[in-house]
């Protein structure tokens, strides 16, 4: 989401949900209104999170990527080097089911790990993005993107009757 | 606390001062002092001295231990099963109590899951130090070498290179992604160079809406995914002892034996570290009974699992009498009677009759002295498991008692010296205290008044549709 974003800082979650509730009945589409805080809150306490969360899929990916690889790499290094060990077969059932199962959680691991930082928009470092260090002392800021003049303004004063301070327009990403 | 309103009108945080919690979470990123030098010098000191031990033992050649036929695996291996039953705890419990939403966990998950990340990093060093002709340690890796060899998959000592590096990469994964909204914080509290190093490590994240609901759903992955690796690791570190037709070692309880024995010194070394941190950085009033109560209770447990494993291991050779086996179990009477009877008091004579006792696990010195002899028995178990089967292995002409010479000794105390400069510098340099989870705890936390008393009221957001997600 880019262009203008009213924010607002409310000092507790009932304020911001009040506000959150104004900004709505603007009306303004709930993938447009979203929280910055120190803490997680309570989906559809003051925002909604309407975008699915994908990422597990990612997961199941790079496992299924890892267990190939392991099999791989198990079954590989048997046929490069056939060194019968212990009276076993060179291929060996046993042992590659541990080398799978290991490179599988290890592909598990890197999936969720870069998909769950490219699905919370983390590493946007050139982007210009809203924040505002003051969540760290318990404030909440309620952002909301807006369109530029009339949506703009009306979302400012929602804000601010509903005990906003500092309610203000910026430019960035959400 | 006092002051600053937060979100929320009666939870716990509302009436927490969040700039002064996270000024008393984060004391050790204060900068440091000139103790904090002199104890990073000394360790640093000591580490260095193991190091040159380890060149001298490279350049001397392996003579300068004290292994000799039979006993090829001594106290470098032996060291390496117990640090790497060490780093067993940290990552488990802390994924074991975030699956559970254990409300008691936030203070103890960063120091036990960097406990882990340490412990796996020294553990991993000891086959490297041991193998002899250290250089070619790459023969490990899947690669060809000069030769077209390649690594021998089909042997446990290559599962278990394997599986300490997907838990190492794991367990530093979880301690990362576990850090990322307490970096965010020490970002906006910080400046100059800590704001830019903290601003890269951040990586951007801000809080909003959308970043914590899928942060709370890749940790919970993290979490799942974890528990399976730590406990694979472990079951094949006693597979490498297991997979041998060495008696004492033969065995297929070794490797739920060798688990259990993990999380048990695991344990301790956690109630060891959250110890020495609560009093070095003043952090009673996070640090609290609680926690050292019920990790007491999960010691005890654990140690009367440990004696389970160990009675019935000893119950079936005592009665089978396989020669071969009894001599293992005869030395213990012998030779090695001070290490064993160190291993059964210290793991179960003293610790379990202690544990029981709800004094003790709330008596923060006592508790410490307990987890201390597990450790110190735990090493001795380790000890005896590589060292005694070796040792009275094939002809009894040419058993022979191993002691560890000056040059093992002071890799081992090398070894123990990383280990705590590691933890002292990540103490500095990051948040050891898990801020944003202390937070979520006591904004979860509400106070309700029961007839005449007050009592903490939890709430738990997944129970009203939180957790859902396409």
């Amino acid at each position: 989401m880019s262009g203008v974003v009213v924010v607002g800082l409310f000092e507790g979650i009932e304020k911001a949900a009040g506000a959150g509730n104004a900004l709505r009945a603007l009306p303004l589409a709930e993938d447009r209104i979203t929280t910055l805080s120190s803490v997680p809150l309570p989906d559809r306490s003051v925002s909604r999170d309407t975008r699915p969360i994908r990422f597990p899929r990612v997961t199941l990916i790079g496992w299924f990527a890892g267990a190939l690889a392991g099999i791989a790499l198990a079954l590989g290094t048997y046929l490069l080097y056939p060194l019968i060990t212990g009276g076993k077969a060179i291929v060996s059932v046993p042992p590659t089911l541990i080398i799978t199962y290991e490179v599988a959680m290890l592909g598990a691991l890197i999936g969720t790990l870069v998909a769950g930082f490219r699905e919370m928009g983390l590493m946007r470092f050139r982007t210009k993005v809203i924040h505002d260090p003051r969540i760290h002392e318990g404030k909440i800021l309620l952002c909301a993107s807006v369109e530029p003049g009339d949506q703009a303004r009306r979302a400012i004063e929602a804000m601010r009757e509903a005990g906003g301070t500092e309610v203000r327009t910026e430019e960035g990403e959400l | 606390m006092n002051g600053a309103s937060s979100q929320g009108g009666g939870n716990h945080l509302a009436r927490t001062d969040q700039g002064g919690l996270y000024r008393e979470l984060s004391r050790s990123n204060l900068p440091a002092t000139k103790r904090w030098y002199a104890v990073v010098g000394l360790l640093l000191l000591v580490t260095l001295w193991g190091v040159g031990c380890f060149v001298y033992m490279m350049k001397v050649g392996m003579g300068v231990t004290g292994l000799n036929r039979p006993v090829m695996w001594g106290a470098l291996i032996a060291s390496f099963v117990f640090w790497i039953g060490l780093s067993h705890s940290g990552t488990l419990i802390s994924a074991i109590l975030r699956i559970t939403n254990a409300t008691w966990r936030a203070p103890i998950l960063r120091g036990a899951e960097a406990m882990t990340a340490f412990a796996l990093l020294v553990g991993g060093l000891f086959p490297l130090i041991h193998i002899g002709r250290n250089w070619r340690f790459y023969y490990m890796l899947p690669y060809p070498n000069s030769r077209q060899l390649w690594p021998n998959l089909r042997s446990p000592l290559m599962w278990d290179a394997v599986a300490i590096n997907t838990y190492l990469l794991g367990s530093l994964t979880f301690l990362y992604f576990g850090m990322i909204p307490d970096l965010a914080i020490a970002r906006d509290h910080s400046t100059g160079w800590r704001k830019k190093f903290y601003t890269v490590l951040a990586l951007g994240f801000r809080g909003s809406h959308n970043e914590w609901r899928r942060y709370h759903v890749a940790s919970t992955i993290f979490a799942i995914l974890i528990i399976p690796v730590a406990v694979s690791v472990h079951s094949i570190v006693g597979w490498d002892f297991a997979m041998a037709k060495v008696p004492g070692w033969h065995s297929t309880i070794f490797a739920p034996y060798f688990v259990t024995g993990a999380i048990f010194s695991g344990l301790a070394g956690v109630v060891l570290v959250m110890a020495a941190l609560r009093k070095v950085y003043r952090l009673e009033r996070v640090l609290t009974v609680v926690q050292f109560e019920n990790l007491g209770k999960l010691l005890c447990t654990m140690s009367l699992l440990w004696g389970y494993f160990y009675f019935a291991e000893f119950l079936t050779v005592w009665y089978n009498r396989n020669p071969e086996e009894w001599e293992v179990y005869r030395s213990y009477g012998g030779h090695f009677l001070p290490l064993w009877l160190s291993m059964v008091v210290c793991n179960f004579v003293i610790p379990f009759p202690l544990l029981c006792m709800r004094r003790v696990r709330r008596s923060i010195p006592a508790l410490c002295f307990v987890s201390f002899l597990v450790v110190v028995g735990m090493y001795a178990e380790r000890f005896l498991i590589v060292v005694t089967s070796l040792a009275r292995r094939n002809d009894p002409f040419i058993w022979h008692n191993y002691f560890p010479t000056w040059v093992e000794f002071s890799i081992l105390a090398g070894a123990l010296a990383m280990f705590l400069l590691l933890y002292t510098v990540f103490a500095k340099l990051f948040p050891i205290m898990a801020v944003s989870d202390i937070q979520e705890r006591l904004f979860q936390a509400t106070d309700r008044v029961e007839g005449g008393t007050t009592v903490e009221s939890l709430a738990r957001p997944e129970a009203s549709g939180e957790g859902e997600h396409g």
